[in-house]
């Protein structure tokens, strides 16, 4: 078992991307959170347990 | 607004593309649809449930620290009034730091409380005023 820290409430969210599909252009592409940092932006995180089930 | 949504799921975009093109209820959908394909993002929430994610919803600020957090089971829907509620707080507080915004802060120009010596044990008149 690996030890896998969560983080908290208060703590920084380490800096990630992830491959997305993006509706308003109908392609593919990239989220970075510090891409987002850098632009000044918040950042909402929706998570679900996967397509084609209710969200 | 100044914030950006990511919805996220263990599928892959090109599920993303396929089910966004055929459920109606996403025909509308603005949000970037990303893919924690192997759950690496989802644990570092805790929330990496045997090859799904539950149903996390989280708040970073644009300095990146995590200001709101919430879990439900994988059966429970959210109520996005909430979450747009948490954000407009969050953003109001980040400009008003020594306020509080009750429970039933909604908007900018609701009630907030100044915490406070005067206000020990008088949150219920101070509420009132």
């Amino acid at each position: 078992m690996n030890e896998v820290t969560t983080i908290q409430v208060g703590q920084t969210v380490p800096d990630f991307t992830l491959t997305t599909y993006e509706p308003t252009t109908n392609g593919f592409g990239t989220y970075s959170l510090a891409e987002a940092r850098k632009n000044g932006k918040w950042t909402l995180l929706f998570f679900y347990p996967a397509d084609y089930t209710f969200v | 607004m100044g914030c950006e949504i990511v919805s996220v799921s263990a599928d892959t975009q090109f599920v993303h593309l396929a089910w966004q093109r055929e459920e109606k209820d996403l025909a509308n959908v603005k949000f970037h649809m990303a893919s924690d394909r192997n759950g690496d993002l989802a644990r570092q929430f805790g929330i990496w449930n045997n090859g799904f994610t539950l149903r996390g919803t989280y708040l970073v600020a644009p300095d990146g620290k995590l200001m709101s957090a919430e879990v439900n089971f994988l059966n429970l829907g959210r109520n996005i009034d909430e979450t747009l509620r948490k954000f407009k707080a969050n953003v109001y507080l980040g400009k008003h730091s020594a306020e509080g915004c009750p429970a039933k802060w909604k908007d900018e120009g609701d009630k907030t409380l100044k915490p406070g010596p005067g206000m020990v044990g008088r949150v219920h008149e101070a509420m009132q005023k």
